[in-house]
This record gives C-alpha cells, sequence and structure tokens, in this order.
C-alpha cells in the first residue's frame, strides 16, 4: 500500500514510500515518525493518501500506539470486542484472542496483563476491526528486554498471517533487523528505501549507518585528490590511508566495522597504524568487543584474544573503511 | 517527631475543627423539646423535590460544556475561564440581585418569559433557577477536571476503532470520568440544597430548607432552627456520601 503524506502542523513533514509486508520506518525521536502515523491514523490534519480526507472512524486501519493504550474499563475480550457489534462480539472476541494465544487471559484486566499480552490484545483488538492497513508506534517500547525478541517474532507471525500490511514506527534497530521492509528517515526526510539486507549492506549515509546501530560510524575529512587520498580522523589526530571517488577536502561521515580493525604489537606494527589504549571489554552473546580510546574517540573493535596489552596499535585497512559526503 | 506523625497530628486537628460547629449543635439542641414548627414540613418537601428538579439540567448542560472546556483550546478562551470564575466569585445575594434584574418582572428576560407563562420571582421554577446558577459553575469546573483525566488517547482509540465521536464520549469518556463526575453531582447537590443567598432574593417563597431556618430564627429563635437542621443533615447527607464511598471504594 502507497503511503504518501504531507503534514504542516504541528511540524512541517512529508514523506512518500510503499508499505509491504511488515515495514519498518526508522528515524530517530523528534523525527516526527509518531505524527506521521497519526496522520495516517486520521487523529492529525494532513493531506495524502491513503483514505485521504476522510475522519478517523471511517478509515479501515488498526492503530497501535506507544503503550498500546487498552480500555482500562474494559476486560481482555471486551476491549477486542470494543469495534464488534451484534450478539456474537464476545464470542468473535474470544475467537481473536484464541488466534492470538490469548484465551486463557480473556476475564482480566489491563493492568493485569504483562507488556507483551497487553501489546497482543491491542493487536487483536485492532484485527478485530478489519483494517487494511496496520500502524504500529514503536512496538519495542514497552517489552521486556529479555522477551523481546520472542515478543517480535510472534507480532510479525501474527501481521504476516493476517495479510495486512503493517508500518511499525521506531528508532530501534533491533525492529528493523526483522522487518520485510525499511524506510529510513532522516532530517524530516526519506532518506532511503529497501529490504534490510540491501541496507545494512550499503546504507545510503553516515545518517542511516547510526540509525541501523552500526559501530565506528564517525566524521572526518579527506584530504588529497582520489589516488592518493588519506581520511583526515579530526578527534584521534590520524591520517588513515583510504581509497574514494570524492574530492578534496569533502567532509565525510566514515565507517569501519568492529570485525575490519586488524591489532597489531607496538614493535611489529605498519606504519600506517594509529595508537590505542583499551578502555573497556564488553562480552555479551554476540562475541567479544573492546572500547579503544583513539584521542578523543571511542573505536569499538572485535577482540582478537586474551591477554592483549592495554595499549596496542591499530590498523583500519583501506578497504574495510566506507565514506559518505555529509 | 517524625514527619508521618506530625501529618497525623495536623489531620486530626483539621478534623477537629471542622467537628466543632457540630458538636455545638449536638449540645445545643433542646432534645427534650425537640419539635418542628408550622411549615418545617413543607420546605423539606420543597427543599428536596426543587433540588431533584434542578439536578438533570444541571447535569444535562453542564457535562457537555465540561467537556468542551477539557478537550478544545481556543482563542479567548480565557474569557470562557473568567465567566465561569465569575458566578463563583459573585457574592450569592448579588447573584440573586442579578438574577433578578435580569429574569424579575421589570427584567427583561423576565418580561418576555412571563408573556410565555413562566414567572422567574417567587415560585417553583425561581427556586429550581436560583439552584441552576448556584450549582452550575461548581459541577462544570469539578466535571471539567474528571474529563482532563481521561487520555485522550483512548477517545483517540475509540475512533480508530470505527465509533463515531459521539459514541466515543459515550463508550469511553463518559465511564472513564464516572467516579470525577460523581463527586462532580455530590458537588452540585451540596451546593443546589444549601443555596441561601441566591434563592432568598428570587424565590423567597416556595420556603426551602435555608430560607426556612432564617424565617425560623427571625420568628421564634434558635430552637426552631436546630430540628430543622438536623432534618436538612438527614434528608441531603445520603446522596453525596454514598457517591463520596463510591468513588473512594473504585479508587482503593
Amino acid at each position: 500500500m502507497r503511503v504518501d503524506c504531507r503534514i504542516e502542523h504541528p511540524v512541517a513533514l512529508s514523506a512518500s514510500f510503499e508499505v509491504e509486508g511488515f515495514t519498518v520506518l526508522l528515524g530517530a525521536s523528534g523525527e516526527g515518525k509518531s505524527l506521521l502515523l497519526r496522520a495516517i491514523a486520521g487523529l492529525l490534519p494532513a493531506q495524502g493518501e491513503p483514505f485521504g480526507g476522510l475522519p478517523p472512524q471511517r478509515r479501515a486501519i488498526g492503530y497501535l500506539p506507544q503503550g498500546h493504550a487498552l480500555f482500562p474499563h474494559l476486560n481482555a475480550w471486551q476491549n477486542v470486542a470494543f469495534a464488534l457489534r451484534g450478539p456474537r462480539r464476545r464470542d468473535e472476541a474470544i475467537a481473536w484472542l484464541e488466534r492470538l494465544g490469548l484465551a486463557e487471559l480473556a476475564g482480566r484486566w489491563p493492568a493485569q496483563l504483562s507488556g507483551g499480552q497487553q501489546q497482543r490484545v491491542a493487536l487483536a483488538r485492532a484485527l478485530a476491526h478489519r483494517p487494511q492497513l496496520l500502524l504500529l508506534d514503536e512496538p519495542t517500547s514497552a517489552l521486556d528486554p529479555a522477551t523481546r525478541d520472542d515478543v517480535l517474532a510472534e507480532l510479525i507471525a501474527e501481521v504476516h498471517a493476517a495479510g495486512i500490511p503493517a508500518l511499525a514506527v521506531s528508532h530501534d534497530p533491533a525492529l528493523a533487523a526483522v522487518a520485510d521492509r525499511l524506510v529510513l528517515m532522516h532530517g524530516r526526510r526519506i532518506v532511503q528505501v529497501g529490504a534490510p539486507a540491501e541496507v545494512y549492506a550499503r546504507p545510503a549515509s553516515g545518517a542511516v549507518a547510526r540509525l541501523l546501530g552500526l559501530r565506528n560510524v564517525l566524521r572526518g575529512c579527506l584530504e588529497g585528490a582520489p589516488g592518493a587520498q588519506r581520511l583526515y580522523w579530526p578527534e584521534a589526530g590520524a591520517a588513515l590511508p583510504v581509497a574514494t571517488a570524492l574530492a578534496d577536502g569533502a567532509a565525510v561521515d566514515w565507517h569501519i566495522a568492529p570485525e575490519g580493525i586488524e591489532w597489531h604489537d607496538a614493535a611489529t606494527a605498519p606504519a600506517d597504524s594509529i595508537e590505542a589504549n583499551v578502555e573497556l571489554w564488553q562480552t555479551s552473546a554476540h562475541g567479544r568487543h573492546a572500547g579503544l580510546r583513539c584521542g578523543a574517540a571511542l573505536l569499538w573493535a572485535v577482540a582478537p584474544g586474551a591477554g592483549l596489552p592495554a595499549a596496542v596499535r591499530l590498523r583500519l585497512p583501506p578497504a574495510a573503511l566506507r565514506c559518505w559526503p555529509v | 517527631m517524625t514527619r508521618p506523625r506530625l501529618t497525623a497530628c495536623l489531620a486530626a486537628l483539621a478534623l477537629l475543627l471542622l467537628a466543632v460547629p457540630f458538636a455545638g449543635l449536638v449540645v445545643a439542641t433542646d432534645w427534650r423539646h425537640f419539635g418542628f414548627v408550622r411549615g418545617d414540613g413543607g420546605a423539606v418537601a420543597v427543599s428536596l423535590g426543587l433540588s431533584l428538579v434542578a439536578l438533570p439540567p444541571i447535569v444535562a448542560l453542564g457535562t457537555p460544556l465540561a467537556w468542551w472546556l477539557a478537550r478544545h483550546r481556543v482563542r479567548g478562551q480565557w474569557l470562557v475561564d473568567a465567566l465561569l470564575l465569575l458566578a463563583l466569585l459573585t457574592p450569592p445575594l448579588a447573584m440573586g440581585l442579578l438574577l433578578a434584574t435580569m429574569y424579575g418582572p421589570y427584567g427583561p428576560a423576565g418580561q418576555w418569559l412571563e408573556r410565555a407563562g413562566l414567572l422567574l420571582t417567587n415560585s417553583a421554577p425561581a427556586f429550581v433557577m436560583a439552584q441552576f446558577y448556584a450549582a452550575l459553575p461548581y459541577y462544570v469546573l469539578a466535571a471539567r477536571a474528571a474529563f482532563e483525566g481521561v487520555p485522550r488517547e483512548l477517545e483517540q482509540i475509540a475512533l480508530t476503532l470505527g465509533c463515531s465521536p459521539a459514541r466515543s464520549f459515550f463508550r469511553v469518556s463518559l465511564p472513564l470520568a464516572k467516579l470525577g463526575l460523581a463527586a462532580a453531582v455530590a458537588l452540585a447537590w451540596v451546593r443546589a440544597l444549601g443555596e441561601f443567598g441566591v434563592v432568598l432574593i428570587v424565590a423567597y417563597y416556595p420556603q426551602g430548607i435555608p430560607v426556612k431556618l432564617w424565617m425560623n430564627l427571625q420568628d421564634i429563635g434558635l430552637s426552631a432552627v436546630y430540628p430543622l437542621l438536623w432534618v436538612f443533615f438527614l434528608v441531603a447527607l445520603p446522596l453525596p456520601l454514598v457517591l463520596g464511598l463510591a468513588v473512594r471504594r473504585r479508587l482503593a
């Protein structure tokens, strides 16, 4: 489904993109993502598609705001039955709850449900209204970190099962990673659209790389013409050999993946290596990373092994560096 | 002294001060010669009956206004706020005089209404009007606070689920504001029943309890005031007490 929306108040914002399957609109806080959802839902004056000009009650959307907004005076099944009419509304509501694995919670009050359960009740309530488009505002924000991935997986499975396009807005890269389609917003504009694999492989800018949660996205500027170019990194006071097609003097955002950094002993380090001090170790399910202090900057690198000295030299291979003009 | 104990002591002192006049009433009442004077029964009937008549229009007109005030910000809003405050601020006696000026036999609205067969001086409708003016601003302010406590987002979610704004009001706003509205009704009831100043000017007759208390004091003395006051408490207290208890039970 095509979304083409222009808002004037309270901020000027316009966005145009396609929603397919589970689409995630990724943007930093304050970009107006929630406003965009509210505008599509008809809760904020805006022009454009879909449902242009219709009042919210005539739009076939299912809107899940942050915090889920269950009606506190209604229990779970009554919440789901809110949009249903007729004598069988209770049975229909229970059927929706069963579908989402919540049948045994039908009589519970919203305050007695966990964040994930509330979200699924809100989803059931939205789906029962038979929407053509689901709108989810920061769906991961109210979830417990320990169960977040599972809850998210179930949410997305449900969205796929319902066969309804869904647009989630978020600043959470973890949500971006599970999307069918990613839309990136920066400076109140759509800056990149694509499948997550494409976008992660080729972020269109440093801002996109930051939104995707990539580590080591830094500022610098290029010195010298293509062919004999160096990347000047002011925070570390270093100049790194680099190969780009950008002009001399261009200010850039640059990035190096933590796996791409080479560690060397002080004695055998190549000439183009830079000095660094290990500031902290970060050990997680995803491996062991070192936070390395280079001048005023912090660089993350995958640790090559145990028993490393505190002061090391690093080489940032030109092929591993990616530069975007700012 | 620790802080919680200090709080408890201050609270107890406040309760004690509140209780002093009523302790005085218990002591001052001549229980052996407890009796009523002529017209007391009629005053009770007038107060109770006409307050019950005044309450529905207060709720019916005050609720939409309160909801509108809670949900809309318009230019010149301060004028609306000022009007509500004026209605609260005006000394009851002065409010009675203003009402008499407008709705009295020589007032512009009064003459017009009299031709339509509605006499708003010393009549049951005048009594109801006095109570309406006395209680409405209190009801509106309390009801506005009740509606302001309803998250706007929930009303909007109701819209996205296909409810019309009116349906959303009755299915979401009203049930969620229920407790605060009950408190507002209780407040309106108390204000309407106890109103003296406005009623004194525009509806000396039919006599309600507050005016009858004044008349008993003038004609007979304190001995005729206390029994009627006891009856006043007996008839006036149950509604706000029950509403208040219901609110507290739901909040607990």
